[in-house]
């Protein structure tokens, strides 16, 4: 009985999920298997166009490394972060938590647009460099790759630091403390003690930072302009420009089965070192 | 006492009403779909006190750009959200082909005779002109002549370019491909000379980002509207809207009655009001610099033309040979910009 109603509990929750989660999901997969932007005749051609088509798997590539290098970006620059965070006063550890958090506090539209006066032909960048004389001609930052994961890392970077955060500071101290005492060098404690225990932390981060930054519609048309096509570009051109359902609903089921497939490869991996640390 | 069914109970019902479409419009107002930025400022200033002041409606703005109100409409197939659409002409086609307009009565239109002529037709009436050119930063470059000098130097380097996923970018495209030898139904030729300076063009965007990336110096040289010329101008950037010698492109945005909308004759009072001589006037002014189309309202300076006729000899497009295909423009726009 008592199951039961807690079973009920969960009821509401339920309901709403899938009537504005899983029953629009399967209609956009029924959507996606009609010919025509009028929704009449039902057909595998918008799957043919798609797939046939060797400029799609260009897009969902890039689409799938952006999100990869953004991941390598946010470890590279957070992991050092969450260490000093680990070892600071906690005094100090409100400060960073506060900076960590700003970027999710501000509008992602004000984000991005920041970031066009940062990385601009006269932005903050540019301009700092020519003026202490390392440049003569402006540096292309707007507009290209390298540009778009600068800032993809500095926008999603909360995603990646307060799962790891939360992982690294119910560490043990004393695991650190037996690996000096045991000889271990700063290093040695970091990748055979901190490292694996931070792994199911590091692995959520690395899910979210990946799901969001591959999806980050906004700031890769903005910052990454046009010429950089991603799968959302495509979604957003065909569902709003264009008004072709079908096919939108084929490229956003190919960008979700691309982000799961690459999320359930992530967390099956955390699965794996979890065991090799606990097992 | 409350027991657990109970507040079950009392959970979903809060949760189930939050589901439910909003509550119907109150008595004596109307809901009017509008362009999110300076349209949606501009009427929340302008049109939404002068109709209560005149008729006593309160006017709901929802905002929406055109492919959105479009997407909305036929998506809640005959329960349109909105009153009134305020569209450009390649969705305006669409809206008449998904039939999600009622007829237009001009009847109880009376600024009717204030118009000029083409502005008013059986589906709805032309609120505001937009004329498209070439804007530049007289700081950084000389004026362009035309399309042709864009895809020279020093313009080609300091070049930003939309693609065809607005009106004003598809129009500047086709202008384009005209000269290269291409038409209305052609725009392969730009897309051609495009690809060839390509490598030296300073940017290739979202059109709402061009505004941004002109007044960062992101490049100096784009296609656009003399609103955003004027807007610009208005906040101290240094730009200057040219009228090529091709001429200059214009269009409408034009106000429409959705189909099974809530407050038919309120909508009808508030495509009045827009087109009145009032708000025109008043839609004029910066910082909002709306072209007028009432004929009582004076044209301000800064534009290509002295006065409204003078823009029947602006360069129009037919939209309905332009929409079916558009698609096909974008895949192919995409595919030659693709880096």
């Amino acid at each position: 009985m008592r199951k039961l109603a807690e079973w009920q509990l969960a009821l509401p929750l339920a309901l709403a999920f899938i009537s504005i989660f899983l029953a629009p999901l399967l209609l956009l997969v029924g959507v996606s298997f009609f010919n025509d932007d009028k929704i009449s005749q039902p057909g595998f051609g918008q799957w043919i166009k798609f797939f046939g088509d060797p400029f799609s798997y260009k897009v969902i590539a890039d689409t799938m490394l952006l999100g990869v290098k953004t991941v390598a970006a946010t470890i590279l620059v957070g992991y050092p972060l969450a260490l000093v965070y680990l070892d600071a006063s906690p005094r100090v550890q409100r400060v960073l938590i506060f900076i960590i958090v700003l970027p999710l506090l501000l509008s992602v539209v004000v984000r991005t647009f920041a970031w066009i006066v940062v990385l601009g032909r006269e932005g903050v960048i540019n301009q700092l460099l020519m003026s202490l004389g390392i440049i003569s001609e402006p540096l292309k930052l707007l507009q290209t790759e390298l540009g778009l994961v600068i800032s993809l890392t500095q926008i999603e970077m909360p995603l990646m630091l307060l799962p790891l955060i939360s992982v690294m500071s119910r560490l043990d101290p004393n695991l650190r403390d037996a690996s000096a005492a045991l000889g271990a060098s700063r290093w040695r404690t970091l990748f055979t003690v901190i490292v694996p225990l931070s792994m199911p932390g590091l692995v959520a981060g690395c899910l979210l930072v990946f799901a969001s930054s591959t999806t980050a519609f906004i700031s890769q048309t903005v910052i990454g302009g046009v010429r950089l096509i991603y799968l959302p570009l495509l979604i957003w051109q065909q569902s709003l420009v264009v008004f072709n359902w079908p096919f939108a609903a084929v490229i956003s089921i190919s960008l979700l089965v691309s982000v799961l497939t690459v999320v359930s490869a992530l967390s099956w991996f955390g699965r794996k070192s979890g065991g090799y640390v606990h097992g | 006492m409350f027991s657990r069914r109970n507040l079950l109970v009392g959970a979903t019902a809060l949760g189930g009403a939050s589901l439910l479409p909003a509550i119907a419009h109150a008595k004596g107002s109307v809901a009017a779909a509008i362009y999110p930025g300076t349209w949606e400022e501009a009427f929340r200033a302008t049109v939404a006190p002068a109709l209560k002041k005149k008729d006593n409606i309160d006017v709901e703005f929802q905002p929406l750009f055109a492919v959105d109100q479009v997407a909305k409409a036929k998506a809640a197939r005959g329960a349109p959200p909105f009153d009134a659409f305020v569209l450009d002409p390649g969705p305006r086609i669409t809206a008449i082909e998904g039939g999600l307009f009622d007829k237009f009565d001009s009847k109880k239109f009376s600024n009717l005779s204030k118009m000029p002529a083409g502005l008013v037709d059986e589906w709805g009436v032309g609120v505001n002109a937009q004329v498209v050119g070439i804007a530049y930063n007289p700081k950084k470059v000389p004026a362009p002549k035309g399309w042709k000098d864009l895809f020279t130097d020093p313009w080609v380097s300091r070049l930003g370019l939309t693609g065809f996923q607005t009106t004003f970018g598809t129009v500047s495209l086709i202008e384009i491909a005209k000269v290269f030898g291409g038409s209305e139904t052609n725009v392969e030729p730009a897309l051609v000379e495009l690809k060839k300076v390509l490598p030296k063009v300073a940017a290739v965007g979202q059109p709402a980002a061009m505004p941004g990336l002109f007044q960062q110096g992101q490049c100096d040289v784009i296609y656009t509207n003399t609103q955003t010329v004027a807007t610009l101008k208005g906040r101290g950037v240094d730009i200057e809207f040219v009228k090529p010698e091709t001429g200059a492109i214009t269009f409408l945005t034009t106000l429409h009655i959705a189909k099974g909308a809530t407050d038919v004759e309120n909508a009808y009072k508030y495509i009045d009001i827009v087109a009145s001589k009032e708000v025109q006037e008043a839609l004029t002014k910066p910082p909002y610099n709306f072209i007028p189309v009432n004929k009582d309202v004076p044209l301000p300076d800064y534009l290509p033309m002295k006065n409204l006729d003078e823009m029947s000899t602006y360069i129009r497009h037919d939209w309905a040979k332009i929409n079916p295909l558009r698609a096909g423009w974008i895949e192919k726009f995409n595919k030659e910009m693709a880096k």
